[in-house]
């Protein structure tokens, strides 16, 4: 059969081939990534859109643990700092009740109940960058004020809304605790106790009945704060949870898609190896013909 | 027997067929290099032999033809090649530039779905943060934006495929005139029985190149060719050449008319085939889908968002402008609704420190809002399937260009100048002019030798 006599075309489109071989390899290297286009793997491509949603989700769940922290923290001390307040009016209450005390002790003894009366409000009314803590829902409105009208002197503004957030995958984690349920339930109204402590103090009179009612709220806050302890230990969890679903999500995004640096290092030296072939064959590809012979 | 002035003549007529063969050579040289040249050989017959008495004597040579070596079937089938190449070359350039919207999970459609949700679930912790509200805001408008540029860009590609359309018909009219115009030549010069190769090498170019842009059907007829393209639309008809002509039809875009009506969907083949496929295919399914996705997932986070109470304890309102009926238009048409971020309805029940309805708006997130689907789930697939579709391209593109490759290697070993050959050839011809030339001299000779019978 009769050759093709002109065969440069065929290789130049080798040469071409190997070139973008070697242009495919120097990008993956240089970019570290195999896939940079949908087309270089569609499938990956694909897996790469939900791997990156999980990603960013992933890392907000972990913002959002590393917020609530700090203010189921700030929640818990306060309520620390509520048992240390109670803990001292029911000190102060025994000792009005053992009966040895003349009318000015228990006069000062009043003094310092209604100091720790006011000191309750405070904190039940403390704020968390900008929110009232136990203020149900009702974030934005002082939830305890001073109301005459009230039995224990104290009015409860706030609701009983408790908020949810996202933690992780269907993991929902309680943000708060209502003040109506921590300070003011029926029965465990702690304000109602300082101000049945205060009253029997000033008429010597009724301190088991205020001191058991204070009591009662003192056991049922240590019993509430262990909500705040065990959502702490759960967020905890979580949060080793969440890091190492991130680590497992960027390597997977690395597999997907990270440069095979190996692979992309013999790719480059097969194209440049072929590229020399194919440059030193058409260098010796004879340029002689019959007519350089004949005289 | 003729005598001395018959091997005269015989001898002549060698010198001359020795010249023209000489000649073709010289052009075969000469056009080693032009694309597309196909070489000649002369076809050299003996002449007419005299009976003479008992004797049949021969009287020489002619040259009675030029013979262009092409292989027809090959031609064909470098035509075919050349269509399939024309076709995935043009879809595979506009495919390339939409994949290119969807490279790079960092940004576009996908990462603005993912950050509108992230910035649901940042609100959540502190719902009644401005900051974080207008975050959410933000976030919703880039997500709208993110689907507006991706549609934009699709008509985009799609308004310029179709200019490219126009220009490509205004090429195919060119071609095919040119085509009627050599036909013309062809004919005459073949009624005088002339060689009509270089002709027919220019003939074969452009409807090589007429391949490259439209599906072409070469029908040898008894005096000339006809073309047609692959439904029948004759383009090309002996000396004769039919226009096509563009008009803008109801979608807006350029409708392609032959004399015999529109034939806009029946081609098959070359550059048209490739731009119309994307234009009225690819495109508008690839937006249909964005279409569905921002109809899909604007009416389930408009219904999330109505469910709530914003910060004035007002119920929410669309969060998005609601979209198009049928959702045609939807990506384009996505925009936020609210701009004040007070009337983000994060809260449940009206209270201002609520996140309740934050996790309807998350919910949102898994719920099957377009045909079925996530709405992040679906748009993987759209992800999968612009990336498949290049691929496929690509590397069909690749085997075409291989399969052409070959064929344009048989076709060169068929039709390829060789300059061994030529040289091999020159020798011949100058040997047989040599021979020739000495049979003259000789033939001078002995005429000399009669003339000058006598003298001595």
């Amino acid at each position: 059969m009769r050759v093709n006599p002109n065969p440069m075309p065929d290789y130049l489109a080798a040469l071409n081939v190997s070139r973008e071989a070697e242009q495919e390899a120097m990008a993956e290297m240089s970019s570290g990534r195999r896939v940079n286009r949908p087309s270089d793997d569609p499938a990956a491509s694909a897996i790469l859109v939900d791997n990156h949603d999980r990603t960013t989700l992933t890392t907000r769940y972990l913002t959002s643990l590393g917020l609530l922290q700090s203010q189921w923290q700030t929640a818990d001390s306060t309520l620390g700092s509520i048992e240390t307040a109670l803990t001292r009016a029911l000190s102060l209450g025994v000792e009005g009740a053992n009966g040895t005390l003349s009318d000015a002790d228990r006069t000062a003894i009043v003094g310092e109940l209604q100091g720790i009366q006011d000191q309750l409000l405070s904190l039940a009314n403390t704020e968390f960058q900008g929110r009232y803590l136990f203020a149900g829902t009702n974030t934005s409105t002082v939830p305890f004020a001073k109301d005459a009208a009230q039995p224990s002197g104290i009015r409860y503004d706030g609701n009983s809304g408790v908020n949810t957030v996202e933690v992780g995958e269907g993991l929902q984690l309680a943000v708060n605790q209502p003040g109506s349920q921590l300070f003011t339930a029926a029965g465990k109204n702690m304000f109602q106790g300082m101000s049945d402590l205060i009253q029997a103090m000033q008429s010597n009179s009724g301190f088991d009945s205020a001191i058991n009612s204070i009591r009662a709220s003192f056991d049922y806050i240590s019993a509430q704060r262990v909500f705040y302890g065990n959502t702490m230990n759960q967020a905890q969890a979580q949060s080793t949870y969440l890091n190492n679903a991130k680590l497992q999500l960027s390597q997977q995004e690395n597999t997907l898609a990270g440069a095979d640096v190996e692979a992309a290092a013999s790719n480059l030296v097969n194209s440049e190896n072929s590229i020399n072939a194919t440059l030193s064959a058409i260098g010796r590809f004879s340029q002689m013909n019959l007519f350089d012979f004949l005289k | 027997m003729s005598g001395l002035y018959g091997s005269l003549s015989i001898a002549l007529s060698s010198l001359f067929a020795s010249q023209e063969a000489l000649e073709t050579t010289a052009n075969n040289v000469a056009n080693a290099t032009t694309p597309g040249f196909t070489r000649q050989r002369p076809v050299l017959v003996p002449r007419d032999p005299v009976l003479f008495g008992n004797l049949t004597m021969g009287t020489g040579v002619d040259l009675q033809k030029l013979e262009s070596l092409r292989d027809p079937i090959l031609e064909l089938r470098l035509n075919q090649g050349t269509q399939d190449q024309g076709k995935l070359d043009a879809s595979l350039g506009a495919l390339q530039q939409i994949e290119a919207m969807f490279s790079g999970t960092d940004s576009g459609i996908g990462d603005a779905i993912s950050k509108f949700f992230d910035s649901v679930q940042q609100l959540s912790t502190d719902p009644s943060n401005m900051a974080l509200r207008q975050g959410l805001l933000t976030a919703a408008g880039n997500l709208a934006s993110a689907f507006n540029n991706a549609a934009t860009n699709l008509q985009t590609q799609r308004a310029n495929l179709d200019l490219n359309v126009s220009q490509t018909v205004g090429q195919v009219n060119n071609l095919t005139q040119q085509i009627a115009a050599v036909n013309q030549q062809i004919a005459s010069l073949e009624n005088s029985h002339q060689d009509a190769g270089a002709f027919v090498d220019q003939r074969t170019n452009l409807i090589r190149q007429l391949s490259g842009l439209v599906d072409v059907q070469v029908i040898q007829t008894e005096q000339s060719i006809a073309l047609t393209t692959s439904n029948g639309t004759p383009l090309v008809s002996g000396v004769n050449s039919f226009q096509l002509s563009t008009q803008i039809g109801t979608d807006g875009m350029q409708h392609i008319f032959a004399e015999t009506g529109e034939i806009t969907a029946s081609l098959t083949g070359g550059k048209l085939a490739g731009l119309l496929e994307t234009r009225d295919q690819k495109i508008p399914a690839l937006l249909g889908n964005l279409d569905q996705l921002a109809a899909g997932l604007a009416t389930a986070l408009n219904t999330a968002h109505r469910s709530g109470f914003d910060l004035n304890g007002n119920p929410g309102t669309d969060l998005f402008v609601p979209p198009p009926a049928g959702g045609v238009g939807a990506a384009t048409a996505l925009a936020v609704n609210i701009t004040d971020p007070t009337l983000v309805a994060a809260s449940s029940d009206g209270s201002v420190g609520s996140n309740g309805n934050l996790a309807v708006l998350s919910a949102v997130h898994d719920q099957a809002v377009v045909a079925g689907e996530k709405p992040l789930d679906f748009f993987s697939q759209v992800v999968f399937q612009a990336g498949s579709d290049t691929a496929n391209a690509s590397s069909d593109l690749n085997a075409s260009n291989l399969i052409l490759q070959q064929l344009q290697d048989q076709r060169n070993s068929v039709s390829g100048v060789s300059l061994d050959e030529e040289a091999a050839n020159m020798v011949r011809y100058q040997t047989a002019y040599q021979a020739a030339a000495r049979v003259i001299t000789t033939v001078n000779d002995l005429l000399d030798v009669a003339v000058n019978l006598g003298r001595y």
